[in-house]
């Protein structure tokens, strides 16, 4: 609560927040916010921008605009999709490769390093090829080749606190592991994983974009961000400006995600003490400016 | 930037233009969508990807601006009396590009090779060849049937000749190809890009006026019409959407003849095409010119045949059997015991495709649901007869024969409702081969197949794809042959 306080204290913070809650609220209401149906084709196609279509129609004659708003849902929950299971995936061994032996943590390193070299779009193509091609396996496929990032985040902050005295106390005093890591670990390593949390959704919008975009993880006709986008750039020479508002949606967030990002990185840790502590300052200063009077008026 | 881009442009051509012929010789540049997987004609099969490796291999005929098999490395050719058996007689003193002699035993060997090798996908368009004798520069094919379809068949389609010695290796032809054609490659990239030189060996090598040709795989169609602008391609095949951008780029933008036509595969060894009565509402629920509008953007035409209109085998008493019309589709599909909505079908294709779409949302206005399923190994269970329902599109066959028993035979590789096929066609078929190309009763036997196999209810064909193409105006005309691309007497840059 204190970090997401902190959070909403910094401009960037603020603005990353009310943007992502604008996205959320298309992904939550964007298919019935949609003022037709997206899927309804009709004999005016590629038709400019106008009252009844205010993004113009798709090649089939559909609303555009209905499209982009029915398409969030799918964009937003893919990305959140690939995130969590990054998280889940990554964090946990992460945390684990600590406490559980060498043989643990030889296995897991090992795992990580294959899964950064493997290119994550050839190998969701493949997956996806056996399994089927669906948004939920070309999610959960990607999510793990993306979770290497939260393996070594959880790692490198668990590895920081496994060797303080306070834990080592706990471990001589017969604590229990998840004991340990409830008391002592998860304040150390949730700031870390936050802000990769934060920039990794901003990664999947741009993983399932790119997806969808080459018709991966998505069955047409149902509409994506990243989709439409391919649609449009077959259509430049008939509209040049429709790529714009899908590009724009996908941009906005993305950067919004990194602008999270960051915010929650600089009010964590010792950076976020500091923050608060030169806030603390800046107050007592205005206060002390207020009660002393100008040295002038002495 | 658009005054700028406009500045640039004629300028960027000029140089490009300026540069070709400073080295005083004519490059075609063509970028195509359908760049060869495979160079072994034998793998590469009868499809669209013919057209690329007809730049490397000659074959015993080719077809004229009419459709009719004309003399290619065969100089003539004569049936016997019975009708089951024609000897193909070679030019003289021919050869391939690794020196081996153009005759009889390579065309006995390169027959016998897409008859036999494993992965051949001609094997299946050669069910009336019994055997083959090699005599010298004749080679007599000797036939299980009386078929005279065999000159139009044993064209650039089917039988495209490879030097029997360069084909013992078929895994090494398949990335190096070896041929009698207009032009030998000189370097080939897998999948990306190949660079040919004029054959001066080849029989009409006076008539090819091209020095070199770099071949390379189409990128996205938008980058397509700005490559031919820059001069980067001056030749390609486009969509249909890109061909405004074309025109108002200066371009020269045409249709090709062609037999293309796509339909609507339906398994009715399976359920619900195993009731008649589906299948027809099917076929009333289709509104051709959909397709036409909205996907050839003027550029083709509604069929309802497996070939467009005005072709010879189009029969005109069989169209319009099925017009669209939703109050019958959805009056037989409440008679089939499905009330709206009760029904739903897979649609599975290999990729993404506006055409399945427009079905899916024409079906739907018939009451039936439709889901596309994107396989990319749609290949395997399509030829496998695995499917119950998908979308195929031809660009046809130089032998009608051929383009009607690969859809309604009951080994047709396109009939998804094998070995299923309508009652009346084999005869009919029969009778077509029967029958001499040149005989007044050719045109009308050769309808009646048709619309015997039009009786198939495992086909709904909808709409023509044009073979629309761009090319820069340095590029002389084509030849109109139909569905080919050939460069004879072609010049670029008035260069002869």
């Amino acid at each position: 609560m204190t970090v997401i306080r902190r959070v909403l204290a910094l401009t960037s913070g603020r603005i990353a927040v009310a943007v992502l809650a604008v996205i959320a609220l298309l992904a939550a209401l964007g298919p019935l916010l949609a003022p037709q149906n997206p899927l309804a084709t009709s004999v005016r196609t590629l038709a400019d921008p106008s009252a009844a279509h205010w993004l113009g129609t798709d090649y089939l004659g559909r609303d555009t605009f209905s499209r982009l708003l029915d398409g969030s849902r799918v964009s937003v929950l893919g990305s959140l999709e690939v995130a969590l299971t990054a998280l889940v995936v990554g964090a946990v061994p992460g945390i684990l490769s600590v406490h559980l032996g060498r043989a643990f943590e030889w296995v897991t390193l090992r795992l990580t390093d294959t899964l950064v070299a493997l290119p994550f779009l050839l190998f969701a193509v493949a997956v996806i090829a056996l399994l089927g091609n669906g948004i939920t396996q070309a999610m959960l496929v990607t999510g793990v080749l993306v979770s290497p990032l939260f393996y070594r985040v959880a790692r490198a902050a668990t590895l920081a606190v496994a060797r303080s005295p306070y834990v080592e106390a706990a471990i001589v005093s017969g604590a229990s592991l998840g004991w340990i890591v409830r008391r002592h670990l998860w304040a150390k390593v949730l700031p870390p994983l936050a802000v990769a949390l934060a920039q990794t959704i901003g990664t999947g919008f741009v993983i399932v974009s790119s997806l969808t975009f080459l018709g991966i993880g998505v069955q047409p006709p149902e509409p994506t961000w990243g989709g439409l986008l391919a649609s449009d750039l077959g259509y430049l020479a008939h509209q040049p400006w429709a790529p714009a508002a899908p590009a724009l949606l996908i941009m906005v967030t993305v950067w919004a995600c990194n602008l999270l990002a960051d915010a929650v990185r600089d009010v964590s840790g010792e950076a976020g003490r500091a923050l608060v502590d030169r806030r603390r300052a800046r107050v007592h200063r205005t206060d002390q400016a207020v009660t002393t009077p100008a040295g002038g008026a002495r | 930037m658009t005054a700028l881009a406009a500045l640039l442009a004629p300028a960027l051509t000029g140089c490009a233009g300026e540069a070709a012929s400073a080295t005083g010789s004519s490059t075609l540049k063509w970028t195509s969508s359908y760049f060869p997987a495979h160079w072994d004609p034998v793998v590469g099969g009868s499809g669209a990807q013919f057209r690329e490796l007809a730049l490397v291999y000659a074959s015993l005929t080719r077809t004229d601006e009419k459709g009719n098999a004309v003399p290619d490395l065969a100089r003539s050719w004569e049936y016997n009396s019975r009708g089951d058996e024609i000897t193909f007689h070679l030019r003289s003193g021919l050869k391939f590009s690794d020196g081996e002699p153009v005759n009889g035993a390579a065309v006995k060997a390169a027959i016998e090779r897409a008859r036999k090798q494993k992965n051949s996908a001609l094997f299946g368009d050669l069910t009336s060849i019994e055997s083959v004798d090699a005599k010298g520069l004749d080679a007599v094919v000797h036939l299980s049937q009386v078929d005279y379809q065999i000159p139009q068949l044993f064209g650039q389609r089917v039988l495209q000749i490879a030097s029997p010695k360069a084909a013992k290796s078929p895994a090494r032809l398949d990335q190096g190809p070896v041929g009698a054609g207009p032009f030998t490659v000189t370097q080939l990239i897998p999948g990306t890009k190949a660079v040919l030189k004029k054959n001066p060996d080849y029989w009409d090598a006076e008539n090819i006026h091209i020095d070199q040709v770099e071949l390379t795989s189409a990128p996205d169609a938008a980058t397509v019409i700005s490559g031919l602008q820059t001069g980067v391609y001056n030749f390609a095949d486009i969509e249909p959407s890109q061909a405004s951008a074309a025109k108002k780029a200066g371009l020269d933008v045409f249709v090709q003849p062609g037999f293309n036509a796509s339909n609507i595969s339906l398994n009715i060894n399976k359920k619900p095409f195993d009731n008649d009565k589906v299948v027809d509402a099917v076929r009333y629920a289709v509104d051709r010119q959909e397709f036409v509008d909205k996907l050839t953007f003027g550029y083709g035409e509604t069929t309802d045949q497996p070939f467009p209109k005005g072709y010879v085998a189009y029969d005109p008493k069989s169209a319009n059997a099925y017009p669209h019309d939703l109050a019958k589709a959805r009056k037989l599909l409440a008679e089939a015991g499905y009330k709206a909505g009760d029904l739903k079908l897979d649609l599975v294709i290999p990729a993404e495709d506006p055409q399945a779409e427009i079905v899916q949302s024409q079906l739907a206005k018939a009451g039936i649901t439709v889901d596309i399923k994107i396989d990319k190994n749609w290949a395997t269970p399509f030829f496998a007869k695995d499917l119950t329902f998908s979308l195929y599109s031809t660009t046809g066959r130089d032998s009608a024969a051929q383009t009607l028993t690969a859809h309604f035979g009951p080994d047709g590789p396109l009939n998804l409702s094998s070995p299923y096929e309508p009652a009346g066609f084999e005869a009919a078929i029969a009778k077509v081969r029967e029958t001499p190309l040149d005989s007044p009763e050719y045109t009308e036997t050769l309808r009646a197949a048709t619309r015997a196999g039009l009786e198939s209810k495992a086909l709904v064909f909808t709409y023509s794809q044009p073979n629309l193409i761009a090319k820069s105006r340095t590029v002389s005309g084509l030849p109109k042959n139909p569905a080919h691309i050939d460069w004879t007497g072609v010049t670029i840059g008035g260069a002869e």
